[in-house]
């Protein structure tokens, strides 16, 4: 194979890699698809047994004379895959174990099975071991059928045809996937035939592992089953939203891995799983809703209201008592008042700082707020005076106007327990 | 997947139900468990329970925990394998009426934070009717926001459904329930952890769907509630201890009964039949 690479022509080497890129998107497009539906479903380990547990499938496919990548082999993966679901189901019953460890017996046991016939056959067979575990991306390019008049890798052609099946048939059962995966009980009492379901779902879990198996090794497809549609979870609410985004990560982590291994000579199988767990790591920082940076940038937002609205509030108190207003000290504090300042809230010349009328209702309206929980509870609570303050001094950041009127309404326009007035609502 | 029929055991019985319903003197019942023995992992948990529901209206089931409540809702619509006996609507086997009998599960058996929102949701309902390949349209999408409506969801219609109260998830339960547009349901414990005022919105749905004729029976624990809102009453505890309208069913005596009653004793021989022994 490498006298045949050296032959190549730059040009020829080139559409060369561009065949193992879109061999590897395609395989990774196929397992991000099926690997949404496991994730939601919390199957992600039976992906990783059906994943260990095609070998020997495979190898009695190829020892009775089915080429790589043949329908044949391709059944009797999907075989072999149910029927690691049908034994870890026996092995659960009849050994009594525990599910996560009855798929634990079961694949370790079919993939060793696996190894041992490679091994012992390997003088009949062309399949070597560590193609198994890492995958021959590099070298899918140079299997090739003739494809009018094209000469397409082998691999890819079966990757193609496993994603349009795989494709075709979610679209078509889509609903029933869903239904499936979020109530089982209740899609059965609906008529949905639960049982089909879920098998459909490993048969193409099956497929898209062998497609897999091929191009990056029984290990790291598990990467590609579970990661991108993982990272996808994080991202967005809807489940196809989750497959559409699932697949775009992992056919951009497939090109993305390719290249860096090219640039790097490293291991193809190698680089896409690691740029895939880059991705999944670049989503848990910046997921919209609940990633790192989101949820960072929704405490300091917060901290700065209440640092704001606090500033606010002492100003309007020390008015009401007729004194100077306490200086700030703290440089966030300086900055507080500076941007309110700014924001038109306060005016006048630094050091005789006064409230406009914007600031003024605003101030008001945290004092009410301050004040109303301080009635309310002293009324439900029975609380002692001087536990009155703490929570009021939190709870007032977090009431809205109507909650404000619910509350006025409930303890009924007495004042607040320390004798202050409680302002009107603005 | 061929939907699991019950055939009786007794096959001498039915001939008998077709001729009475034949005659025309009176319709079978909505619902009609006969006999039913149901074990989990070979230990029976539910005794030969004969139940009939003749007629539409709130029905509570009623008993204290692990008296097998949810077991025989699970039991009338196939979701657990029966020891022996059946489960009949209208006096058919549920395959031939599955469309008419809705179920809402606990709220707990499923995963809030499952990636769909609240239509989604409601619009499984309608997945029953559509098949294997057809899609929700504009017909199952206005019911959607319809049933929605009936239960004061209408404005989360789009939110994941992680991001609601438990009481708003019940809601979305019963929902999907109501997009099935069927004459019987089942709901398993709707009331528990819903704050007063969803239960309230619930409970009226409820007696809005028996107003309109159509059966409902309910997975209840709470007694107070129960003789308010049920017209009839079944008390299980491992077996039926009583059935009827709620006043007379309600007694003292037969809560004793069911709330302290025979329950060690179906429990020893329940293991003992578990373990293919013999209780001490």
């Amino acid at each position: 194979m490498n006298m045949v690479l050296a032959d190549w022509s730059i040009d020829g080497a080139t559409a060369m890699h561009a065949w193992a890129i879109a061999t590897a998107a395609t395989v990774a497009a196929a397992c991000a698809l099926v690997g949404t539906l496991l994730v939601v479903r919390r199957m992600s380990l039976l992906g990783d047994a059906i994943g260990h547990a095609v070998l020997p499938g495979i190898a009695v496919a190829v020892l009775v004379g089915g080429r790589p990548g043949s329908p044949l082999v391709f059944a009797a993966a999907v075989a072999t895959g149910l029927l690691t679901v049908w034994l870890t189901r026996l092995v659960r019953s009849a050994g009594g174990l525990a599910d996560d460890a009855g798929t634990g017996v079961v694949f370790t046991t079919l993939f060793a099975l696996g190894v041992v016939i490679v091994t012992a056959a390997a003088s009949r067979v062309d399949i070597d071991p560590s193609c198994l575990l890492y995958g021959i991306l590099e070298l899918v390019p140079f299997d090739t059928v003739s494809i009018g008049g094209v000469e397409v890798p082998r691999g890819f052609v079966s990757a193609a045809i496993v994603l349009a099946v795989l494709a075709a048939a979610a679209i078509a059962t889509w609903k029933l996937q869903v239904f499936t995966a979020f109530d089982a009980d209740a899609a059965r009492a609906a008529g949905v035939p639960v049982a089909a379901v879920t098998g459909g779902l490993l048969a193409a879990t099956a497929l898209a592992t062998v497609a897999g198996f091929e191009v990056v090794g029984a290990v790291l497809v598990v990467a590609m089953l579970v990661v991108p549609a993982a990272a996808a979870e994080l991202l967005v609410r809807r489940l196809h939203h989750m497959a559409l985004v699932a697949m775009v990560l992992a056919i951009v982590g497939a090109c993305l891995g390719y290249l860096a291994a090219w640039r790097w000579n490293a291991s193809a199988a190698g680089m896409i799983a690691v740029v895939l767990g880059i991705e999944y790591a670049a989503a848990v920082v910046l997921a919209p809703d609940d990633g790192l940076v989101a949820r960072g940038l929704g405490r300091l937002r917060y901290a700065w209201r209440v640092l704001c609205e606090d500033r606010l509030a002492a100003v309007w108190r020390a008015e009401e008592k007729g004194t100077a207003a306490a200086v700030p000290v703290s440089l966030v504090q300086r900055l507080a008042v500076g941007w309110l300042w700014l924001t038109g809230r306060f005016v006048g010349p630094a050091g005789r700082l006064a409230l406009s009328p914007a600031g003024r209702r605003e101030a008001e309206m945290v004092v009410r707020s301050h004040r109303l929980w301080e009635a309310w509870l002293g009324q439900h609570a029975q609380l002692p005076l001087d536990h009155l303050h703490p929570p009021a001094e939190w709870v007032e950041h977090h009431l809205g106007a109507a909650m404000r009127q619910r509350i006025e309404a409930e303890v009924g326009g007495i004042g607040d327990p320390h004798g202050s007035e409680i302002p009107p609502e603005a | 997947m061929p939907t699991p029929t019950r055939q009786s055991r007794l096959p001498g019985r039915l001939p008998q139900e077709a001729d009475v319903a034949d005659a025309g003197s009176s319709a079978p019942p909505v619902v009609e468990f006969h006999d039913v023995t149901v074990a989990y992992g070979g230990r029976p948990v539910l005794w030969n329970v004969d139940l009939t529901i003749a007629e539409p209206c709130l029905f509570g089931i009623i008993g204290p925990n692990g008296a097998g409540k949810s077991t025989l809702l699970k039991s009338a619509l196939g979701l657990v394998p029966l020891v022996h006996g059946t489960a009949r609507f209208w006096g058919r086997p549920l395959a031939e009426v599955r469309g008419r009998v809705g179920y809402v599960p606990q709220r707990e058996t499923v995963d809030w934070d499952f990636p769909v929102s609240v239509t989604d949701v409601v619009l499984m309902g309608t997945y029953g009717r559509l098949g294997w390949f057809r899609r929700p349209g504009s017909r199952e999408r206005s019911l959607a926001r319809e049933c929605l409506d009936r239960v004061g969801l209408i404005d989360v219609a789009d939110r994941q459904i992680g991001r609601l109260s438990g009481g708003q998830q019940q809601r979305v339960f019963l929902a999907r329930a109501l997009a099935q547009e069927a004459d019987v349901y089942f709901l398993d414990e709707p009331m528990a952890g819903v704050d007063a005022r969803s239960q309230e919105q619930i409970f009226g749905v409820l007696a809005g769907l028996r107003s309109e004729g159509r059966l409902v029976v309910v997975v209840h624990h709470d007694l107070r509630t129960a003789a308010a809102w049920f017209d009839r009453v079944a008390l299980i505890d491992m077996r039926l201890v009583a059935t009827g309208p709620t006043a007379e069913v309600l007694t003292p005596d037969n809560l004793r009964r069911t709330y302290a009653g025979q329950v060690d004793l179906l429990q020893e021989i329940g293991q003992a039949v578990a373990a293919r022994g013999r209780t001490p």
